[in-house]
């Protein structure tokens, strides 16, 4: 799977957001998406989203090109995110957060609630999460544990490529390296992973590749493996040493 | 205090045992009051009192649960009333009539909707002015006055009867609550509703049509509506311009009462029941204790304060 974005640009009314932005997405690959604020990263996310619609460029699925209208297109592609405020219906359960929108019914009108249940317990144990109640409502979780279940949310909508914005900015150690760890599995299990991050050093552990944005405009791209903490900051800042 | 708040933040089915044991209390106490009240023809008066007000307090309480309002219901129900009586005034079919109130309660709910769901009004203000709107063109057309049916038409829907002598009205209440309870807890659009109402954000980056849902309900809600203003119609034989007007707030009331939070997300179809006979018993009993109406006019407004302070509670305080 691959997913291909050639010219892309928006903006936003003055402001230019993206710039003639070219990226490439792959599967068994975590890409990591740095930048400075208002560097673009979270636009390009939402493009793919399907919350805004880029004003130039095209978007390719495995060669085939496509457009992304609205949230639920771009899940039909294969896209799931999880957003920076997790974006999770507070009063609601576990499970119901996972599963919202992709509820197993009965008689196309019900929900399953058992089969729901069941497909979050099992989905939680195949992540190797932890959370005692599936029932609790997402408003008595913890951090960690709600960053979970919105990544959680992500992975069972089945997609081939995963979003993830600042994934670990209000988490502590413990609960970070949970969510590396899941970053892994879902990298062995052939998705395609985006992962914005502020903190170089993070992504330099855990993506294959860095693609870093300022101003709107790509600045660098490369291997991880092949680059380091100085080269990426000169990139993000625009000062050459 | 601050203990307390927390407890009962946490505790939903509390609020159901909470507000029927209220209910008991209530009873024992009006029945220590008055020997009328504790008797099967009382309870079936109160059963007919609070049927066309519950059957409104359905639609408020799923609206708000979707973390909507809409102040103009029983004013939809009224020129429902209306709009039926005159069609039948003017030679139209009874049945004709009836689809045609109800058909006018629809064009009503689409109106709000279309205000709060497409012009992004927010439903207080909106549907305060479409309150006044709807009121205002009901004595426009009427002049002022009544429009009677003059005929026993549906006079079993608002006055019948059934097994023992339970009121058809509030039989009707029981199954349009029992058919929303049953959408609510069970049904995929009953979790968007309280989905949307928590937080619609979410909903909508998961691809569920948030507006689809919003502008729907305010129709449903309105029809709802207008089914009540037909049975009140049907129970006095006439269309009233002034008929549940201030109704809004006491429906309000019992179902904020009944632990549906003004802010959306929260709430039952079983408080909403527990919260209109709570009201129904307090007014009942209050008639029967020959409690001045003035007065009775305050405990309604105790009521009503009481029933916001404990949504605060719920939500950790309100105002700020």
């Amino acid at each position: 799977m691959k997913i291909e974005l050639k010219n892309i640009s928006k903006s936003f009314g003055n402001i230019i957001a993206l710039e003639d932005i070219s990226l490439e997405l792959n599967s068994s690959e975590v890409l990591g998406l740095l930048g400075d604020n208002g560097a673009g990263k979270s636009t390009l996310i939402k493009i793919l989203s399907g919350i805004h619609q880029p004003d130039t460029g095209s978007i390719k699925k495995d060669g085939e090109e496509v457009s992304i209208e609205n949230p639920k297109k771009s899940q039909l592609l294969g896209v799931a995110t999880v957003y920076q405020d997790l974006s999770l219906v507070e009063l609601r359960n576990v499970s119901q957060n996972i599963f919202l929108g992709i509820e197993p019914r009965v008689a196309k009108f019900f929900i399953d609630r058992k089969k729901m249940d069941e497909n979050a317990t099992q989905l939680l144990n195949k992540l190797k999460i932890n959370i005692p109640n599936i029932r609790s409502r997402v408003e008595y979780l913890s951090g960690g544990q709600r960053q979970t279940v919105a990544i959680s949310r992500a992975i069972a909508r089945g997609g081939s490529t995963i979003l993830l914005d600042e994934p670990t900015a209000a988490l502590g150690v413990e609960q970070t390296a949970q969510v590396h760890s899941l970053l892994k599995e879902l990298k062995q299990d052939d998705k395609a992973v985006v992962v914005i991050s502020h903190d170089i050093k993070e992504v330099l552990n855990i993506v294959d590749r860095v693609v870093v944005l300022r101003q709107g405009k790509l600045v660098g791209e490369g291997y991880s493996k092949d680059l380091s903490q100085g080269e990426i900051v000169d990139w993000i800042t625009g000062v050459e040493r | 205090m601050e203990k307390l708040k927390e407890r009962f933040k946490a505790l939903d089915s509390w609020t159901i045992l909470g507000l029927f044991a209220t209910l008991v209390v209530a009873c024992i106490f009006f029945s220590t009051q008055s020997e009328y009240f504790f008797t099967g023809r009382n309870f079936l008066n109160i059963s007919r009192a609070i049927s066309i007000r519950g059957i409104l307090a359905v639609a408020v309480t799923i609206l708000l649960i979707s973390g909507s309002l809409d102040l103009s219901l029983a004013a939809v129900a009224a020129a429902a009333a209306m709009a039926t009586a005159s069609l039948m005034n003017n030679g139209y079919d009874p049945k004709i009539a009836f689809l045609g109130g109800i058909f006018a309660g629809a064009i009503l709910g689409a109106i709000n909707a279309i205000i709060v769901v497409k012009f992004r009004i927010p439903p207080i203000i909106g549907t305060l002015g479409t309150l006044l709107t709807f009121r205002g063109l009901g004595y426009v057309f009427s002049g002022g006055d009544s429009i009677v049916i003059g005929a026993q038409t549906w006079a079993y829907l608002g006055r019948g009867t059934t097994f023992f002598d339970l009121p058809v009205s509030f039989l009707v209440f029981l199954a349009i609550l029992s058919v929303f309870w049953v959408l609510l807890n069970y049904s995929a659009v009953g979790s968007y509703i309280y989905s949307i109402g928590s937080d619609p954000d979410p909903c909508r980056y998961v691809g569920i049509s948030v507006d689809k849902i919003r502008f729907t309900l305010f129709i449903f809600s309105a029809v709802i509506a207008a089914f009540a203003g037909l049975i009140l119609l049907s129970q006095g034989g006439t269309a009233q311009p002034r008929a549940l007007q201030g109704a809004e707030l006491d429906i309000i009331a019992a179902v904020l009462l009944g632990g549906v939070a003004l802010k959306g997300g929260k709430g039952s179809l079983v408080g909403t029941f527990l919260g209109m006979c709570i009201i129904g018993v307090v007014n009942n009993g209050s008639i029967l204790m020959n409690i001045p109406a003035y007065w009775q006019m305050v405990f309604r407004g105790v009521i009503l304060i009481i029933a916001v302070t404990l949504d605060s509670f719920r939500k950790g305080g309100g105002y700020r």
